[in-house]
């Protein structure tokens, strides 16, 4: 269903310039791969609304904002970051696309587990590099993925040792400076959870007060048999930025991966989470999208069920309100072989105003014949008699819709395990829909 | 406390209200008694202030103010407080919050300082006991998955957390055991001073069994067509509503 587009010139320009002293530039394979996606870039460029996939999405903004690439990591405040990290995480941070050894702290690590920068030890690591790198999406991909491959000048890369425990989550923090305006970030994340390992991963997504810059991130997580990840994603990026987030996993057999994905920031923003499940693996994979003003959130889902017993849960709610917009589109596949599937999908969408959109798309494509599939999609606006309600108990309008509103996004909030980053969660939801009274540690 | 004078109210052009007139004082306890369809929601409604009735003649004096120029919340927040026939689930509202969050609105409006919280938490815990309710309704989202009975039970228990001075309920009873009806009456009774009035909104007489009104009065085709003391609900208990409209007719 592609459709050819001619790639933007701007863009095809910064690709096929000479970028030679890009992360990794020293590894032959790493280049080779880098030219590869630089071609596939070539022949298709970003993706046009005419893709299916792409129907409700149009970034041509990004494509007439005419980013250019960073060269260096601009200056972040004290303050800012201390807001940005979590407390009791080891912290990788990253300033407009480069890692930053000086704010970021990872220690007391159990021996063989890997927490690092791509730039840092990069032929120390070069191995695990080569075998997660494109091991789950093939280049050449979709334009946003090829235009990362290409171009990413660093990112995290982790490995969990097999049957170790990671106490602490990893907070992977990409950073935008205010010198990091009019810049596309690149970053490339690279997970690996070995065999029966467990660990707890948080990406934060944040940038300088009403910057503009484009955020395009591509995380490869490969989950080995009875590893147990789970993945979290704040995009808090400033709300005049673009937000390109993918999330691509592959879960072995036993596997067990939660993916929890929370979106605020951004004008324009995509979020990708696939996730191809070996034999009884277990996935859930939990969203919520919160749209103000004039932003527009897509969140596009792809669950491949390829071994038979696997489960999957997915349950995205989203909340928009003025005249923002917001998108999902989950689709299940349940191959021929993947008898025993039990597959579960869910969409809730809450319209705050009469101009704000929901476009929610459920797709299922069973081969199989003996699974269980079930999904379900709603589209709705506060109840009017819950409003009266609480009114003649006392609360205002105003508050009486916050309260409600808030409860609908705090059923997806309450799914956080780790307390530092649900207050961070529940603090931006505060934000947008203030609680008279109401104190966190309640929650 | 409250007087309503000529009220006619129509919904969707017609009239559900043609003319009450009626007039509660501080302390007093009223019932309501009529038939289905006789306008009694639709009272109750009207003083709470929900939406989708056409008031087309009359008004409503509360504390010589009138009640129509008011919003939903100002009235709850002046002393109007409606037990709903059907009480609304808030999922993902926890009791204990929802309480809060308006017995400090009120306070708020009232010039009071916000309550502490320990001290809230407790007093709200006694007023459960009273009412026989578990703990642990504080922590579940208001309404949602209680029973018919646990539901008459909260709205009581928020009337109790709230002290409003005019309490309106509507069919509070219906839904109740016996039991369940005791526990709730009770909880009524003890609400019951000098300062505070009762509107008891009711199809059957054995609510009155154990609130004894000082008043009754019998609504028909949206108008009150008779009124007495609580003998009058025996009345009525004996001979059925075919006797009002009998009177009515003749």
């Amino acid at each position: 269903m592609s459709v050819t587009q001619l790639p933007n010139a701007h863009y095809a320009s910064l690709i096929t310039a000479k970028n030679a002293d890009l992360v990794g530039c020293e590894f032959d394979w790493l280049n080779s791969l880098r030219v590869k996606a630089a071609e596939g870039f070539s022949e298709t460029g970003f993706p046009s609304p005419r893709e299916e996939e792409w129907r409700y999405t149009n970034i041509s903004p990004i494509e007439k904002s005419q980013f250019n690439l960073p060269t260096k990591a601009g200056a972040i405040d004290t303050r800012f970051l201390q807001n940005v990290l979590l407390d009791d995480c080891h912290h990788l941070v990253f300033v407009d696309g480069f890692y930053q050894p000086t704010l970021s702290s990872v220690i007391d690590l159990t021996e063989g587990v890997v927490v690092s920068a791509i730039s840092e030890g990069v032929s120390e690591h070069e191995d695990l590099l080569k075998s997660l790198l494109d091991s789950v999406v093939e280049t050449p991909a979709l334009g946003f993925i090829n235009f990362n491959t290409a171009l990413f000048t660093d990112g995290a890369v982790i490995s969990i040792e097999e049957n170790t425990q990671i106490e602490k989550p990893i907070q992977i923090a990409f950073i935008s400076s205010k010198e990091g305006a009019l810049s596309i970030i690149n970053c490339r994340n690279l997970v690996l959870a070995k065999a029966g390992s467990k660990a707890t991963l948080i990406e934060t997504y944040h940038g300088a007060e009403d910057s503009c810059y484009l955020s395009n991130i591509v995380t490869e997580v490969v989950v080995e048999p009875n590893a147990n990840l789970s993945h979290n994603r704040l995009q808090a990026e400033s709300l005049k930025a673009y937000h390109i987030g993918g999330v691509y996993s592959r879960l072995d057999n036993n596997a067990i991966f939660n993916q929890y994905n929370y979106n605020f920031g951004s004008v324009l923003s995509r979020s990708e989470v696939h996730a191809e499940l070996g034999e009884a693996s277990d996935c859930t994979l939990d969203g919520l999208y919160i749209a103000e003003d004039r932003q527009h959130m897509d969140n596009h889902t792809r669950v491949n069920h390829a071994q038979p017993h696997a489960v999957s849960n997915e349950f995205y709610k989203g909340i928009m309100n003025d005249r923002s917009k917001g998108v999902f589109q989950g689709r299940i596949i349940v191959a021929l072989d993947a008898q025993k599937t039990d597959a579960k999908m869910n969409n809730r969408n809450l319209l705050l105003s009469d101009r704000a959109e929901a476009d929610t798309k459920p797709q299922l494509e069973i081969y199989a014949d003996d699974v269980k599939c079930a999904h379900g999609v709603t589209v709705g606006q506060l109840d009017d008699s819950a409003i009266f309600y609480l009114r003649t108990r006392g609360a205002d309008e105003e508050m009486a819709k916050n309260m409600l509103t808030f409860a609908f996004a705090n059923e997806m909030v309450e799914r956080v395990k780790f307390k530092p980053l649900r207050i961070k969660i529940l603090e931006e939801l505060l934000k947008r829909f203030p609680q008279q009274g109401m104190k966190i540690e309640w929650l | 406390m409250l007087k309503i004078e000529n009220l006619h109210v129509s919904v969707e052009g017609k009239e559900i209200l043609t003319g009450i007139d009626l007039e509660i004082n501080k302390g007093e306890v009223h019932a309501i008694m009529g038939p289905n369809g006789s306008g009694k929601s639709t009272l109750s409604y009207i003083l709470a202030g929900r939406e989708g009735y056409e008031i087309t003649q009359g008004r409503v004096l509360f504390n010589g103010k009138d009640l129509f120029e008011m919003s939903v919340e100002k009235r709850a927040w002046a002393g109007v407080f409606l037990a709903f026939q059907y009480p609304v689930e808030v999922p993902g509202v926890s009791n204990i919050y929802f309480l809060k969050a308006a017995l400090n609105g009120i306070r708020k409006f009232n010039g009071l300082s916000e309550l502490d919280a320990m001290d809230f938490i407790s007093s709200v815990k006694g007023k459960m006991k009273e009412l026989d309710m578990d703990e642990k309704f504080l922590y579940r989202a208001v309404n949602e998955g209680f029973s018919g009975g646990e539901k008459k039970r909260n709205e009581v228990l928020q009337m109790s957390v709230l002290e409003p001075t005019l309490c309106v309920l509507d069919e509070t009873d219906s839904g109740l055991d016996i039991d369940a009806l005791q526990v709730v009456a009770e909880g009524i009774n003890r609400l019951r001073s000098p300062e505070r009035s009762f509107v008891l909104i009711t199809h059957y007489q054995r609510l009155l069994d154990y609130i004894k009104p000082d008043f009754v009065h019998v609504l028909a085709h949206g108008k009150v067509v008779k009124s007495g003391g609580p003998e009058l609900a025996l009345e009525l208990e004996e001979q059925g509503y075919a006797w009002v409209e009998d009177k009515l007719a003749s």
